[in-house]
C-alpha cells in the first residue's frame, strides 16, 4: 500500500538541504566577513599625540629604584590639558565641516559606506573625547571645564593665523629677489637706450606695425640689428 | 490517468520556437545597446586639425587604440552575432518542420468557399464545379500536364467534398470542431525535445540545472551587485573615493591635489609587483632635476616635493612621481617608464572628476577652483601654474618661458595670440625658440582652439519683468566662441560685431530663441553642434571639452549655485572651412532665487575643463525685488492703458462695466533695475529688453 519510493523523496529533501545549506553559508560568510572589515576599519583620525602626552604625564612610573614617580608641576599638567583640547578643537571642526559633505556624498554613492561608518565612529569618538577633556579640566581646576575649550579655539585660531602669515612672509624673499632682478634689468635697458638712443626708438616702431605688412618689418628689424 | 496524455515534442515543432523566443528576448535589447549611436564623443566630434606629431606619439597612439579596443565591447557584438545565428538556425528549423504536418481534409479548400458558406452557396457553387470539371466536359489540358486520370481524381475530391458538406452531421462538426470526424481527442504537448526525459538524461538535466540556479544565477548576482559596490559615481574605485575624501583639505592647491590624487587605489592596480619599484630612482632624479622654466623639472613646489620625499616607496610614490613627470612632460628616456608616464594621466584625470565631486559637496571656493584647474593641467600635460602658451605644439617651458619675458604673470594664450603678429612672431621664432614651420602650425592649433568669451552675463525669470523672492532664475550667458588670435576674419566684421550695440545683438538671440522655445525642444535637439574634441596631443584618451558655469559668493568663499556642465551649443562654432562663425551662443542655467528681496553680488564662473586660461570670472548681480512689486506691475499692465491709476479713470473703467481690456501687453523698453551692478565688464543684470517681447 504504501510502496514510498524513498529514492525518489530523497532528491527533493537533498535539493532543498543543499539549497538551504548554501544560503546559511553565504549568509553566516558574508557576516563574518563584514564584522572583520568593519573592525578593521582605519581610525580617521592619526594618533592623538597631545592626549597621550598628557596621559603619561599624568600617570607617570616611578623610575628604577626610586619609590615615587617625579611630581609634574601643575602647570605642565594644564598646558599639556590645553594642548589637548586645541588638538580637538582642530578635530572638531574638521568633523564638522566634512559631516554634511559625507552625507551627500554618501547618498550620490560618491563615496562608499565604510567611510561613513569611519566618520560615525570617529564623531562618537570625539564626544568621549570632548567629555573627558571637561572633567579633567574639572578635577584640576574648578569649573575650568566651561571656559577651556572657549581658550582652546582662541588658540586654535590664533595657530591657524599665524600660519597662514607665516606662509605669506616666506614668500617674501623670493618675491624681493624677484623685484630686485627686474628693477636691475629694466635699469640696464634704459642705459643701453641711452646710449644707443636712435636704435630704440626705431625698435618701438617696428613692433606696433602689424598686419599684411609683417613680413617687411621683420626685415626691417632684422636688418637694423 | 497516464501520464501518456502528454505528448513530447519529438519532431521538434515547438521546441525552436521557444528557443528563438528566449534567445530574442535576450539578442533584440541586446542588439539595441550595441547598434545605438554611440555616446563617445570621438567617433562624431570634430577634431582640430594639425600634423603635430608630440614626442612618444606612438605610445599615446597605442594606449588611444587600447581604449577603443576595450570601448568596443566586444563580448556584446559576439554574444549578439551568436543570437542571432541561434535565432536564425531556430528559423530555418521551424520552417523545415512546418512541412511535415499533416494536413487536414478540408471540404471548403477543395470546393473553394468559405466556412461560412450557408448550404445553399455551397449547393450553388457546386454545381457551378460540376458542370466544368465534370470528366464528360473537360478537356484534358496538356499545357497545364493534365490527363483524363487527373480530371477524374479532381472530380471524385469534388463529390466527396460536397458530399461531406451536404451531410448534416460532417458539417455540423466542421463548424463545432474543425474537423469533419467530430471532437478530436485533445492532447497536450510539451515544447521539450523527448530526450530530456528519456531515462537515463535525467541526472544531466538536473546537474544543467542545479548549475544554472545554482551557480551563474548567484555569480551573475553577486558580480552584479559587488560591481555597483566597488564604483562610485563617478567610475573610480570606492575606495579611491574614500582616500580623496580622506585627502580633502580647504586649503588645498593644484599641486596639493595631484599629490592626493596619487592616492588612488587604481594606480596601485596599473603598477603591480615589480612595476611599483623600478626605475623609481631614475624617475626622481629626472623630475627633482633643475628644470628650465620652473625650480624642479617637475614643475613641482617646495611643498609638493616634501611630500613626495616622504612618502614611503611602493606604489603611491611612483604614481605621484609620475604623474609629476607627465605634467612636467619630462622625458625619462626608458619605454617603460614613458609608457607608464602616459598612463597615468587618464586614470588621474578620472579620479579627479571624483575630487570635483568632492570638492564640490565641501562648497568652499577655492579646492572646487583647483581641482577643475587640475583636470585642464592633466589634459594638457601642464605642471600647476604653468603658462597656457604650453598648450600649444612645439612650445617647450624654456621656450615660453622666453616668450613670457622676466614677467610675474603669465601671458595668456588669448593675450599672446592678440599681440601684433610681427611682434608675436619676433619672441617666438628664433635661434632655441621655434622654427618658422613650427611656428605656424602652433599658430594654426591656436587659431582653432574654441575659446568661448562671454559678452554678457544676466539673470531673468522667463516670461516675468522682475525676479522675486524663489522664483525660479535663469542665469543666461551669452558668448561668442573666438579662438585666439582670431586675426583671419576680417577685422571690420569682428569690429562690428564688438561695436553693435550689445543690447541689440542679445534682443536677436532673445528672439531667436523665444522662437525656438515656442516651437518645442525638437528643433533644439537638430541643431546640437559638438565642439571639436579637446586639442590634449599628450593625454592619451578621446575628450570632449566641457564648459562648467557656477555661481559663488566670494564672501563667504562658499558656491552659491553648483555647477551647469555644457557639453554642446545650438549654433555651429565653425563652418565648413574650419573658420570660427563667431555666432552668439547662450547658456542656461535655471536654480532658486533666494527666499528674500535684495542685491545679491555673485562671482560667475565659466570654465572649460579642457584648455588653460579659458575661463572666465565676473561679477553678476541678482536683483531680488519683493513678491507685491511683481504682482503690481503685472495689475498696471493688465488694466487700463489710457490713463493712469486716478479714481477716474476706474470710476470709468467700472461704468463702461470692463473690468480688465483683453492683455495688451506693452512694450516697455525702459529698464528699471540695471545699471548699478556691474564695475568690470559689461554685464548687466537686466530684466529689460527681454521683459515683454515673448511668447503670447
Amino acid at each position: 500500500m504504501l510502496g514510498v519510493d524513498w529514492w525518489g523523496l530523497a532528491l527533493p529533501f537533498a535539493y532543498i538541504a543543499v539549497l538551504l545549506g548554501a544560503l546559511v553559508t553565504f549568509s553566516s560568510m558574508s557576516r563574518k566577513r563584514r564584522a572583520a572589515k568593519s573592525a578593521n576599519l582605519a581610525p580617521w583620525f592619526p594618533p592623538h599625540l597631545q592626549r597621550n602626552i598628557y596621559l603619561s604625564l599624568l600617570h607617570l612610573e616611578p623610575e628604577e629604584g626610586k619609590e615615587k614617580a617625579p611630581a609634574v608641576p601643575d602647570s605642565v599638567i594644564r598646558a599639556a590639558l590645553l594642548r589637548r583640547a586645541v588638538e580637538d578643537i582642530h578635530r572638531i571642526i574638521q568633523i564638522r565641516s566634512a559631516k554634511q559633505a559625507c552625507s551627500t556624498l554618501l547618498q550620490r554613492g560618491s563615496v562608499g559606506d565604510d567611510l561613513w561608518q569611519r566618520f560615525e565612529r570617529a564623531e562618537k569618538e570625539m564626544e568621549e573625547e570632548l567629555r573627558d577633556v571637561v572633567t579633567e579640566a574639572n578635577a584640576l581646576t574648578p569649573n575650568w571645564g566651561q571656559t577651556i575649550f572657549q581658550s582652546a579655539n582662541e588658540i586654535a585660531a590664533g595657530t591657524l593665523l599665524r600660519k597662514k602669515l607665516q606662509d605669506i612672509q616666506s614668500q617674501a624673499p623670493a618675491e624681493k629677489e624677484w623685484w630686485e632682478r627686474r628693477r636691475a634689468s629694466i635699469q640696464s635697458e634704459f642705459m643701453k637706450e641711452l646710449e644707443a638712443p636712435s636704435k630704440g626708438g626705431s625698435d618701438d616702431d617696428a613692433v606696433l606695425i602689424n598686419g599684411a605688412n609683417n613680413t617687411a618689418s621683420i626685415r626691417k628689424k632684422k636688418g637694423k640689428k | 490517468m497516464s501520464g501518456t496524455d502528454y505528448s513530447y515534442d519529438e519532431q521538434g515543432q515547438f521546441f525552436p520556437i521557444f528557443i528563438a523566443t528566449i534567445v530574442g528576448i535576450v539578442t533584440i535589447p541586446l542588439t539595441y545597446t550595441v547598434l545605438k549611436p554611440s555616446s563617445d564623443p570621438g567617433a562624431t566630434a570634430p577634431r582640430i586639425k594639425t600634423d603635430y606629431r608630440p614626442e612618444h606619439a606612438d605610445l599615446i597612439d597605442i594606449q588611444r587604440k587600447a581604449q577603443k579596443k576595450k570601448e568596443r565591447k566586444l563580448k556584446r557584438i559576439l554574444t549578439v552575432v551568436a543570437g542571432w545565428a541561434t535565432i536564425a538556425f531556430m528559423g530555418y528549423l521551424i520552417y523545415v518542420t512546418a512541412r511535415t504536418i499533416p494536413k487536414i481534409w478540408n471540404p471548403y479548400d477543395i470546393l473553394g468557399i468559405s466556412d461560412s458558406a450557408s448550404e445553399r452557396e455551397i449547393k450553388s457553387h457546386y454545381k457551378q464545379l460540376s458542370k466544368k470539371y465534370h470528366p464528360d466536359k473537360a478537356k484534358p489540358d496538356p499545357a497545364k500536364n493534365e490527363t483524363l486520370e487527373t480530371i477524374n481524381d479532381y472530380y471524385v475530391e469534388l463529390v466527396k467534398a460536397y458530399k461531406a458538406l451536404t451531410d448534416e452531421e460532417i458539417r455540423n462538426n466542421f463548424i463545432q470542431f474543425g474537423h469533419p470526424d467530430g471532437k478530436q481527442s485533445f492532447s497536450i504537448g510539451i515544447a521539450l525535445p523527448k530526450f530530456i526525459v528519456t531515462d537515463g538524461n535525467g541526472k544531466y538535466v538536473i546537474l544543467v540545472y542545479a548549475a544554472l540556479l545554482g551557480i551563474l544565477l548567484p555569480y551573475l548576482v553577486g558580480s552584479w551587485w559587488y560591481g555597483t559596490q566597488r564604483m562610485s559615481k563617478e567610475k573610480v574605485l570606492i575606495e579611491s573615493a574614500n582616500n580623496l575624501f580622506r585627502e580633502y583639505d580647504e586649503g588645498l592647491e593644484e599641486g596639493g591635489i595631484v599629490s592626493a590624487l596619487s592616492t588612488g587605489l587604481e594606480f596601485q592596480n596599473a603598477l603591480k609587483g615589480d612595476k611599483a619599484e623600478s626605475g623609481l630612482g631614475k624617475l626622481e632624479s629626472r623630475i627633482l632635476a633643475e628644470g628650465t622654466a620652473t625650480p624642479l623639472a617637475g614643475g613641482l613646489s617646495t611643498k609638493d616635493r616634501t611630500v613626495l620625499e616622504d612618502l614611503d616607496g611602493g606604489a603611491r610614490r611612483k604614481a605621484l612621481a609620475l604623474l609629476w613627470a607627465y605634467l612636467g612632460r619630462v622625458e625619462l628616456d626608458d619605454p617603460a617608464l614613458n609608457q607608464a608616464k602616459i598612463e597615468v594621466a587618464p586614470i588621474a584625470h578620472a579620479l579627479n572628476t571624483s575630487f570635483t565631486a568632492i570638492a564640490l559637496a565641501f562648497g568652499t571656493t577655492a579646492p572646487i577652483l583647483a581641482s577643475y584647474l587640475t583636470g585642464q593641467n592633466l589634459l594638457q600635460a601642464m605642471p600647476p601654474k604653468a603658462s597656457p602658451l604650453l598648450q600649444l605644439p612645439f612650445i617647450t617651458p624654456a621656450i615660453a618661458k622666453a616668450i613670457e619675458g622676466d614677467s610675474r604673470t603669465h601671458l595668456s594664450l588669448q593675450d599672446y595670440m592678440a599681440l601684433p603678429e610681427a611682434y608675436r612672431k619676433k619672441l617666438a621664432v628664433g635661434k632655441g625658440l621655434l622654427t618658422e614651420a613650427q611656428y605656424n602650425t602652433a599658430m594654426s592649433v591656436a587659431k582653432q582652439l574654441p575659446r568661448l568669451q562671454v559678452e554678457k552675463a544676466f539673470f531673468k525669470v522667463t516670461g516675468e519683468k522682475y525676479i522675486i523672492p524663489s522664483s525660479l532664475v535663469s542665469l543666461v550667458v551669452k558668448g561668442r566662441f573666438i579662438p585666439p588670435g582670431s586675426q583671419d576674419i576680417p577685422e571690420v566684421n569682428e569690429l562690428d560685431l564688438e561695436d553693435i550695440d550689445p543690447d541689440e545683438d542679445d534682443l536677436d538671440a532673445i528672439l531667436g530663441r523665444k522662437k525656438k522655445g515656442v516651437k518645442g525642444a525638437k528643433s533644439e535637439e537638430e541643431k546640437i553642434v559638438q565642439p571639436p574634441l579637446a586639442f590634449a596631443p599628450y593625454f592619451a584618451r578621446d575628450y570632449s571639452p566641457r564648459w562648467h558655469v557656477f555661481l559663488t559668493d566670494s564672501k563667504q568663499g562658499k558656491i552659491a549655485v553648483p555647477p551647469f556642465t555644457f557639453t554642446t551649443f545650438d549654433k555651429p562654432i565653425y563652418d565648413e572651412s574650419g573658420k570660427p562663425t563667431f555666432n552668439m551662443q547662450t547658456l542656461k542655467a535655471q536654480f532658486q532665487a533666494p527666499p528674500q528681496a535684495g542685491h545679491y553680488t555673485f562671482v560667475m564662473h565659466l570654465i572649460c575643463d579642457s584648455y588653460v586660461g579659458f575661463d572666465t570670472k565676473m561679477e553678476v548681480t541678482l536683483v531680488v525685488d519683493e513678491a507685491s512689486k511683481g504682482a503690481d506691475i503685472e495689475a498696471d499692465d493688465d488694466i487700463s492703458e489710457p490713463d493712469e491709476d486716478s479714481i477716474a479713470g476706474q470710476m470709468q473703467a467700472m461704468k463702461s462695466g470692463v473690468p480688465a481690456p483683453p492683455k495688451k501687453k506693452k512694450n516697455k523698453p525702459e529698464s528699471s533695475d540695471d545699471e548699478e551692478s556691474n564695475t568690470e565688464e559689461e554685464v548687466e543684470d537686466t530684466s529689460d529688453t527681454d521683459t515683454d517681447t515673448d511668447e503670447e
